[in-house]
């Protein structure tokens, strides 16, 4: 990593043409519609208002709903890692029968997320569910609405963010060597002390992180609160959300959503802190492969394998049965029953047969394609820059990269209206509401921070060396990126990207404020499906959207992680090969990226395997 | 000490190890030595017990420990990339087996620091983090945590492999001293010859999972058994048949003339040594030199043969590239195999040892 | 590579697919309307559901307007209209009530027009203000409907406020917490504007609160995804709130009898009103377009198809008698829409911090 100073680097033209861009962007898409939002909520006539404060702290409902976000954010960060761990665990540490179908389970949180998942929790566990009608044969004294409040926002968010674990933690623990494991092993210890002494502890750095990441998740959760917790268990940000659409209620939104913010720029502080304490990768050269470890005693071997194929079936359940339903007419939808006679192609005749029925697919694969584009071309030159040369000005830069981590995205939407709903001489003078940029620009401003991390994670994977030899060999500057270093990043970039498109698909939150009237993405469409339920037909398209949601993600998925997904391909990935969250995963990696840090004897050595860093 | 006894390891369809059966002796310092992938490895695996093999039975001290998981078979491990814990400072890496086996919390720091000060450990490097450790120190680390368990035997994979040259030659002699003082029978594995020769009381020689001899090093080096040993170890030329009629006419032998036969570079020379008189004096072109400070290598071209020739620069006057020389062969130094690769006959040692006295 | 190029290709395609399946945009003239020039026409409204909007198009295109329906909720409709005020996309908005239009006026993003059919309303459910900037088509009866087959007329509450006065209610009402649609907002106002009190807060004396905390405090919370009538049907609850046009689809889907409570005070009545967006770049289609939805036949189709009460005299006329008796028996509570407006975006704040539970 080159420490060079700021004007060493202004001297680079590829530096200054994407230093302007950058500097341009920064200003007015994250820095200017932001301020402009705070000065004209908290200082509406030059001079400091608190109204908002008094209005919040008087309120026992808005107290509450922090106290239970804050709750569910702690409650969130011991459940999601006893079931991500153990989830990991099943699927890549200990030798378990059908571990790759278990894999397939619990990657289903892959496909599908957010609104829709919750909903489909809900359906199954909800009043008239499936599951709940099965419960009630066995205890019929169970409240039919059991399924609601805390404990199912918990149950529900818990299985939903378990993504973390199958991308990062995955990966960190195919680094782990199984030297190690042996080394332990002859020296007496039990598969419990391996576990808990030797595994566990080389994977804190990256637990640590994706803690923090399901703690954020807990803080600033939308659609489980909003769709399962019910008057009892409410949250922060669907208030925000219920009072940013009102002029005058705006204040209390910015105060909620500051509220988040600190907390999410304390915790990414205190992570910064804990990455410089390191990680812990194999300290040599060769390490072997780690082996799937068998759980020698034969009691809890069973206990393991029974726990893991029910949640094998807690993870595929709302899924098989959403694929049911959409080919089930609405009125067996909402009695609940499910016959294989009453299935039909109906459903989807009537969606995709409406002229109206496909379009809002269209818009959302477009709109979130060319955002995942955008995001990760751009970032790739940013990111570039930011990773070779250290100093002041690329250290500010970075911070301000992550302003929309810190801010929801309900009031990035707004601060983007209400700072370009008039001509601006930064956008040219256009008025950028009412048009579709607007809602591209937040798509990709949303995506900046994850995307920023994971291609910093992977630049820094790539060995130095290899941009000097080619430099020496007389390679332009250009070329060694396009020849050196792009190959090398490639792979993360296109995962990134894919993981980018598959969440910008459903998006409701943002689509709602910004998305040009005829051209409303998929989210929109679903939640007013949802919305009321006047027409029956309503929860059988939505379904159907559902389904379809679910093929479009798997089918991104599978191409960009397809071919290490499939089965009975030889015994391992080739070395240097690791992309894939699903194994290698390394190199997606969205705030562990402590070999981002320089000179770290440790990550330093273990640098020379492409594409094979982070924790 | 430790016996194989017919071991057989497979991996799916492919054989690791066909047949094996080796003896290792109390205290000795005994060399796995081979090309890698040739299982030196597993072999050690499989005294571990890290690997079941598929036939056969592993003794140590006369007992049987096939079916022994491996922390009851009182063998200590150092790994070829060390496998200490990243997570844990040096005294937890070193305590770490103690730990497990719930010693009490005094005697586990007095044995911790009784061993690492008998590795050359400091007090303040165990407090310090493994990323702060030198490869040398990362390795006593990794010895002292085996040793600490007090185990029968001690395995080392290529422990020294990862580490630069300097270093390497440095810690051979520690590594060696340090067994020497512990007294404990260790099973070195390693694909340097160089360490196996200078480290080891006997070496067995592995190609494709199958021992082709067992010796001291010495035996290994001078009465090479197989064709694969000969090439393995040191640098020999092989030798035309031209060529080794030449020298049964100089020297009045009878080398058979259709078998493999090779002459190691240092046991030929371009003077004639009067300790060797039965010599036959074979005529040569040089072909090229090689310069290396104490010794120049000569490839020699003579009767069909390409004989490469170690001859010491002792500030005398050295023949130059097109000079004619003249090659002093001495037939008990020449190595003869049969086509099957087995040595035809113990090389002629009683007539070189009459020479020499 | 091949990965980034799949990628690359299926972006296009889906970017030619959009193209293709785009409405003949702004800038595509189809020509040839009798009603228009032919550009589309772009009509925002909240008033889209169970059909609406697709039965406005299709009738729309027959009479020579093509025309793009967007659909939204009053609450969101309006906060679009605000936030693309200096660059519309709309061109015409109805559906919603003059507490909505009013804040739309504010911000002088309502274009003037008089249109063809001024006369055969009754100015009084138009714009308050008199100065004609929207008008009335469709008028609505936001009414407490509680599930006639549950309880006998004489066992029905009279008013809003015996829900929460009267224990036989309790936990039988549905409340809304969702407070952001128009027909919750009405409740409120409707309720609140009866206890009118200077010194209180914002404008309500404390009675006037007591009313909402015990809305709150005895209802039965809506289930998000669960119609009223679905619940009613399910016997969940007996009443909730509701608007008229909305009742005989439900009754027929649900197979629920309504009855609906007539307090002393009247029901707040919703009137749906049309207007043209200021900045339209298409005036003249967009008043042709208002000339023709508002029309006596088209209102009465209107009503025809979606059960709705219309505005305009010739098309009640023409509508079915029972929605027109319904209505009729229907006293319209005397709202201060002044006062509503005025107020109701710090009512509904208050709310929400203070009552919601
Ligand atoms: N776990 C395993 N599964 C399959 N093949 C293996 C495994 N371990 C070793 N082998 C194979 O066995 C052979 C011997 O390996 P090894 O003992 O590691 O060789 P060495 O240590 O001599 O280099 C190699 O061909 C290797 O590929
Ligand atoms: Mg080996």
């Amino acid at each position: 990593m080159n420490r060079s100073g700021v004007r060493g680097m202004l001297r680079s033209p590829f530096v200054i043409v994407t230093g302007v861009v950058l500097a341009w962007f920064v200003v007015t898409f994250l820095v200017w519609p932001n301020a402009n939002l705070l000065i004209a909520t908290f200082f509406p006539d030059g001079t400091l208002t608190l109204r908002a404060v008094d209005k919040l702290i008087s309120s026992e409902r808005a107290m509450r709903s922090l106290t239970n976000s804050f709750l569910l954010a702690v409650v969130l960060s011991v459940t999601v890692n006893a079931v991500g761990i153990f989830i990991v665990l099943v699927t890549k540490y200990f030798d378990i029968k059908g571990a790759r179908l278990l894999w397939f389970g619990y990657a289903s949180t892959f496909i599908y997320g957010g609104i829709v998942l919750a909903a489909g929790y809900k359906f199954i566990y909800g009043e008239n569910g499936i599951a709940t009608d099965v419960l009630l044969r066995f205890f019929p004294g169970l409240d039919p609405a059991w399924f609601t409040g805390f404990f199912a926002v918990v149950f529900v968010m818990t299985f939903a963010t378990t993504t973390n674990h199958m991308l990062f933690v995955s990966g960190a623990l195919g680094k782990v060597d199984q030297q190690t494991l042996e080394a332990a092993k002859s020296m007496g210890a039990s598969d419990w002390t391996i576990l808990w002494r030797v595994v566990l502890p080389m994977l804190r750095p990256v637990l640590f992180a994706v803690t923090i990441l399901t703690f954020l998740g807990g803080l600033g959760a939308l659609s489980a609160p909003q769709v399962l917790g019910g008057r009892e268990f409410q949250t922060i940000a669907p208030m925000i959300l219920t009072f940013s659409t009102s002029l005058t209620s705006r204040d209390i939104a910015a105060l909620l959503a500051l509220v988040l913010g600190v907390a999410t720029i304390v915790l990414l502080v205190v992570l910064t802190r804990v990455e410089k304490g390191g990680t812990y990768f194999s300290l040599s050269k060769v390490s072997s492969e780690l082996v799937k470890q068998k759980i020698s005693n034969p009691v809890v071997n069973v206990v393991v394998h029974v726990l893991a194929y029910a949640l094998f079936a807690v993870y595929t359940l709302p899924v098989v049965l959403i694929v049911l339903y959409s080919f089930v007419d609405s009125r067996a939808i909402e009695s609940g029953e499910l016959s294989f006679g009453a299935m039909s192609l109906d459903n989807y005749a009537r969606v995709l047969g409406q002229s109206s029925g496909l379009r809002p697919f269209i818009v959302s694969v477009v709109y979130s394609g060319l955002a995942a584009v955008i995001s990760v071309v751009g970032l790739i030159f940013v990111t570039r820059i930011l990773s070779k040369y250290r100093n002041w000005l690329t250290t500010a830069v970075e911070y301000l990269l992550h302003i929309p981590w810190i801010l929801p995205a309900t009031m990035i939407a707004l601060g983007l209206i209400m700072s370009y709903d008039h001509p601006n001489l930064l956008v040219g003078n256009i008025v950028l509401t009412g048009t579709t940029v607007i809602l591209l620009i937040s798509f990709v401003i949303g995506k900046i921070p994850f995307t920023l991390r994971l291609l910093k994670a992977s630049f820094a994977s790539v060995n130095d060396t290899l941009e000097e030899a080619a430099s020496l060999m007389g390679a332009r500057m250009m070329y060694i990126f396009r020849r050196i270093l792009m190959p090398a990043v490639l792979p993360t970039a296109l995962a990134v990207g894919a993981l980018n498109f598959n969440s910008l698909l459903d998006d409701y939150d943002t689509a709602v404020f910004l998305a040009h009237p005829l051209f409303q993405p998929l989210g929109l469409v679903i939640k007013a499906n949802t919305d009321g339920a006047v027409s029956l037909d309503a929860r059988a398209n939505t379904f159907v959207y559902t389904v379809l949601l679910m093929v479009i993600t798997g089918v991104t998925m599978y191409l960009v992680y397809g071919r290490a997904m499939r089965p009975g391909k030889g015994r391992r990935r080739r070395a240097g090969r690791g992309v894939l969250p699903t194994s290698g995963g390394a190199s997606v990696a969205p705030v562990p990226d402590a070999s981002t840090r320089p000179g770290a004897g440790v990550t330093a050595r273990t640098a020379t395997q492409p594409s094979a860093e982070v924790a | 000490m430790i016996r194989y006894e017919n071991i057989n390891v497979t991996f799916g369809d492919f054989v690791a190890i066909p047949q094996l059966d080796l003896q290792v002796d109390e205290g000795e310092f005994f060399t796995l030595l081979g090309p890698s992938g040739c299982g030196k490895t597993t072999a050690l695996r499989t005294l571990a017990g890290f690997v079941q093999p598929a036939a056969g039975d592993v003794h140590i001290d006369g007992r049987p420990v096939t079916r022994l998981p491996s922390d009851k078979r009182r063998v200590g491990m150092v790994f070829q990339n060390y496998a200490l814990f990243p997570s844990m400072n040096v005294w937890e890496n070193i305590a770490f087996g103690l730990k497990v086996r719930k010693e009490s919390k005094a005697e586990v720091d007095r044995l911790v620091r009784d061993i690492a000060r008998r590795v050359d450990l400091s007090d303040e490097q165990l407090e310090k983090d493994l990323a702060a450790l030198s490869g040398g120190q990362q390795q006593r680390v990794a010895i002292a945590r085996a040793l600490v368990l007090q185990p029968k035997i001690l395995l080392l994979d290529e422990p020294l492999s990862n580490l630069d040259a300097k270093l390497r030659g440095q810690l051979r002699i520690q590594l060696k001293e340090l067994q020497a003082q512990f007294g404990i029978t260790t099973l070195y594995v390693t694909h340097d010859q160089d360490e196996a020769l200078t480290m080891s009381d006997r070496i067995a020689v592995f190609n494709h999972g199958r021992v082709e001899q067992v010796g001291t090093p010495q035996e290994i080096y001078d009465q090479s058994a197989t064709e694969f040993v000969c090439n393995f170890i040191g640098d020999s030329s092989r030798l035309t048949p031209d060529f080794v009629a030449q020298v049964n006419l100089g020297a009045g032998s009878d080398l058979p003339l259709e078998r493999s036969s090779y002459l190691r570079q240092e046991k030929v020379g371009l003077q004639p040594n009067p300790a060797l008189p039965r010599s036959a004096a074979l005529d040569g072109v040089v072909v090229s030199r090689r310069y290396h400070g104490v010794h120049s290598s000569y490839t020699v071209s003579s009767h069909g043969s390409t004989v490469k020739v170690m001859q010491r620069e002792d500030g005398t006057v050295q023949p130059r590239v097109g000079d004619a020389v003249t090659l002093h062969v001495n037939p008990a130094n020449v190595l003869q195999y049969t086509p099957d690769g087995v040595a035809a006959a113990t090389p002629d040692v009683a007539a070189a040892e009459v020479t020499l006295r | 590579m091949r990965k980034l190029n799949q990628l690359a290709a299926t972006t296009a395609a889906a970017g030619l697919l959009l193209a293709a399946c785009s409405p003949s945009g702004a800038d595509s003239d189809t020509g040839n309307g009798d009603g228009g020039s032919g550009e589309t026409l772009i009509v925002y409204t909240n008033s889209n559901a169970d059909g609406r909007a697709e039965w406005l198009t299709a009738e729309a295109a027959t009479a020579g307007f093509t025309i793009e329906v967007v659909g939204q909720g009053g609450g969101d409709t309006t906060n679009k209209i605000l936030a693309e005020a200096n660059n519309p996309v709309a061109d015409v908005v109805f559906g919603l009530n003059h507490v909505y239009f009013s804040q739309l006026v504010a911000a002088d993003t309502i274009e003037p027009y008089t249109p063809s059919w001024s006369e055969e309303v009754d100015p009084a459910l138009g714009d308050p203000t008199g100065d004609g900037m929207y008008w009335p088509v469709v008028q609505q009866g936001i009414v407490l409907a509680y599930n006639a087959d549950a309880l006998a007329a004489d066992e029905a509450p009279t008013d809003w406020t015996d829900l929460w006065n009267d224990e036989r209610f309790h936990g039988r009402y549905e409340t809304v917490d969702g407070l952001g649609g128009a027909t919750t907002q009405l409740i409120f106002a409707g309720i609140l504007t009866r206890y009118q009190d200077p010194d209180g807060d914002l404008g309500v004396s404390d009675e006037g609160w007591e009313q909402i905390q015990g809305y709150f405090e005895h209802g039965s919370p809506a289930v998000p995804d669960t119609d009223l009538y679905a619940r009613m049907a399910a016997g969940d609850v007996d009443m909730g709130q509701m608007f008229t046009s909305g009742i005989p689809s439900r009754e027929e889907e649900y197979g629920v009898t309504t009855g609906v409570v007539t307090p002393e005070f009247g029901v707040p009545f919703a009137v749906e009103q049309v207007a043209i967006v200021q900045g339209t770049d298409q005036t003249e289609d967009a008043q042709a377009f208002i000339d023709w939805f508002g029309s006596a036949d088209v209102q009465a189709a209107w009503s025809a198809e979606f059960d709705s009460m219309p505005v305009n005299a010739g098309a009640i006329e023409q509508a079915d008698a029972s929605i027109v008796e319904f209505h009729a028996g229907l006293q319209q509570q005397d709202v201060d829409f002044e006062f509503v407006t005025e107020n109701l975006s710090s009512w509904i704040e208050k709310v929400e911090l203070e009552y919601v539970q």
